[in-house]
């Protein structure tokens, strides 16, 4: 009897425990499909109804009266005026408005007297939806100033460029898919998020859970050494990790190629050559996050305990991702030798459709096998100790 | 043949709690060897350091000849427990849980599931092979656990309070069982702390009270020595009290 047999028998049996547990495994796998049809349909919608809102812009004004003109101005742009009710504050903090225009009754004085004119634009910019109204709103009246202005000017026989000493232009090189920053992010925390997720249930309930049924001591009394029992149960997990992520990415896939999601001028690319991609990059997470939450499992004596304790692993995970979005700097060169951080950037990557470079990848693979090898060992050196006998 | 040779162990930061001191006894193969003693006499440390389990601190316990700490794997293949711990996978049927150990141990194919009806049709589990453990009795789950432990038909078989929890057909059951694998000449070696469950089965008795063996000998061997009339009162007189057993 080789220490592969005894390995392959561990390994089976994990298997036909894992599969055997018909409710995690339905929520788990259901869950794991289904996550990006769902996730996809909810941004495209919110991206659509926004762009729809710049589209037609529908401004309330008050005090119109006081200066036609930046209406009559308004309305040639095709935007849709209407008066403003009086509780417009109200309105806007309750999110019904998106943005309101206030002309001073003082505007028609101001104006001829030479003065500035005071026009207010009233929104929350808090509220996500409404940006695009308020950044629009707000590009029309600069360019009524701008106009007005230049206007003048030329009646004093001044050209407008004395004004404009700057010609500003924007060159965006972001490619067809880069426009998508936020999908972009969501979907590569998703992936990420599922390799965690995938392996939770099975990894502390063939630790922790062995432990608490009683069946540990048995187990180890068999002629399987500890390495033996340790690499079985850590090749099931991942197994079904790795199964946890494909279905993840397939949901992802499907929806991107044949749901009917609406145009959001977003011609995001997660082909099958993402899909491989993605995969590529995430082995050393199918790999490590097993490992690890073995051995969070088998510090456990119970499957709540070990709960508790995986919390703090998921908080981890979920929150690197986070700190790279907000960190609006360049990444530096050592991020590929942080789990997690490494696997975040080499996602994104792929998703603007570029291929990671193998030089990375090959970093990104160190700590990650570094771990599997720590936590495995630590595990099976727990599973060797008389301690883990005790603490029924 | 378990041979053991002044086997120690204490647990606790300072090595406080003496489990098991100084501990001799042989139990020969072809008969039954109980370990009597009550609760906290260490019976069950004591078996797991015969297990391979527990590491003694001091003495040396032989398996066959083979050493405990020393050849521990090969040990383990030749021994089956039925230890303090005996849970099952609820998910697996009785079938699958035993086929998991046998695997371990070596089995596979046709001769381990011929091996496993043998066992399910003398412990009556035949017509509960294929159902899921998890709604099991006490009982049954017992069964399956001693199927689980016999699976590789080992030569010494440990069993650590057997009898606990089991409804009195299950203790005829696992009596005749017991009987049967003795007059296959194997070596059994019994821990209990009920009086009654060692007189009935037991060749020969090792007294223990707290970590040391008090007694040790045939039931008429410890009758003469205690000089009572009965093996009850002899336990008692050689304990000192009858506190922690049970009849």
């Amino acid at each position: 009897m080789s220490a592969v047999q005894r390995t392959l028998a561990i390994l089976r049996k994990e298997l036909l425990d894992t599969f055997r547990d018909r409710r995690t495994g339905t929520v788990t796998l259901l869950s794991s499909i289904l996550a990006g049809p769902i996730f996809l349909m909810l941004i495209f919608n919110l991206m659509a109804s926004q762009a729809e809102r710049a589209r037609e812009l529908t401004l309330p004004v008050q005090g119109g009266e006081y200066a036609p003109a930046v209406v009559a101005f308004l309305e040639r742009q095709q935007v849709k005026v209407t008066k403003a009710p009086d509780d417009y504050d109200a309105q806007i903090r309750r999110g019904d408005l998106d943005v309101v225009l206030i002309i001073d009754d003082a505007f028609a004085n101001d104006v001829a007297q030479g003065k500035p004119a005071t026009v207010r634009l009233v929104f929350d910019r808090s509220r996500d939806r409404a940006r695009a109204a308020i950044d629009q709103a707000d590009a029309l009246l600069r360019s009524y100033n701008r106009l007005w202005g230049e206007e003048r000017l030329m009646l004093r026989g001044v050209t407008s460029s004395v004004a404009n000493p700057l010609r500003i232009e924007s060159d965006d090189v972001a490619t067809p898919q880069q426009s998508g920053a936020l999908v972009l992010f969501l979907v590569a925390y998703y992936g990420l998020f599922a390799s965690v997720m995938g392996g939770m249930a099975v990894a502390l309930d063939t630790t922790a859970g062995e432990r608490e049924r009683q069946s540990l001591e048995p187990l180890l009394m068999t002629p399987a050494r500890p390495a033996e029992i340790v690499v079985g149960k850590w090749l099931a997990v991942c197994l079904f990790d790795a199964l946890v992520v494909a279905l993840t990415l397939t949901g992802f896939y499907l929806t991107l190629a044949f749901a009917p999601l609406p145009p959001v001028g977003v011609p995001f690319l997660f082909g099958v050559r993402e899909f491989g991609r993605f995969l590529l990059v995430l082995v050393p997470m199918i790999l490590m996050l097993p490992a690890i939450l073995l051995y969070v499992g088998s510090r456990a004596r119970a499957y709540k305990e070990a709960q508790a304790n995986v919390s703090v692993l998921l908080f981890v995970v979920s929150l690197i991702p986070l700190v790279q979005l907000f960190m609006q700097r360049k990444e530096p060169s050592w991020i590929m030798l942080v789990p997690v951080s490494a696997q975040y950037s080499l996602l994104n990557t792929s998703l603007r459709g570029e291929a990671p470079a193998l030089a990375q990848l090959a970093l990104s693979w160190i700590a990650p096998l570094a771990l599997v090898v720590i936590a495995l060992v630590a595990v099976a050196r727990r599973l060797s100790r008389e301690a883990i006998l005790s603490g029924k | 043949m378990i041979a053991v040779r002044d086997i120690a162990k204490a647990f606790g930061k300072r090595r406080d709690v003496r489990a098991v001191r100084d501990v001799s006894f042989d139990a020969p193969d072809g008969a039954i060897t109980g370990l009597l003693g009550p609760n906290g006499a260490g019976k069950t440390t004591l078996l797991r350091m015969i297990a391979t389990l527990v590491l003694p601190d001091e003495g040396h316990a032989k398996v066959d000849g083979l050493d405990v700490v020393t050849d521990r794997y090969a040990v383990r293949e030749r021994i089956g427990v039925l230890s303090d711990a005996r849970g099952l996978y609820p998910r697996l049927t009785a079938r699958e849980n035993v086929r998991y150990f046998g695997a371990l141990h070596g089995l596979s194919g046709a001769g381990l599931d011929a091996r496993i009806d043998t066992l399910f049709a003398t412990l009556g589990l035949g017509a509960i092979a294929e159902r899921r453990t998890a709604g099991f009795s006490q009982g049954e789950k017992m069964k399956v656990a001693i199927a689980r432990a016999l699976v590789h038909d080992p030569h010494t078989i440990l069993l650590d309070e057997p009898t606990n929890g089991l409804d009195i057909m299950s203790v005829r059951t696992l009596r005749d069982e017991l009987r049967t694998l003795r007059a296959a000449g194997k070596c059994l070696l019994f821990s209990s702390h009920v009086m009654q469950e060692v007189a009935a089965l037991c060749d020969r008795i090792v007294v223990l009270s707290h970590g040391r063996v008090v007694a040790a000998g045939t039931a008429d061997e410890l009758i003469a020595r205690a000089g009572t009339a009965g093996l009850e009162d002899a336990f008692v007189a050689l304990l000192g009290s009858d506190e922690g057993l049970a009849a």
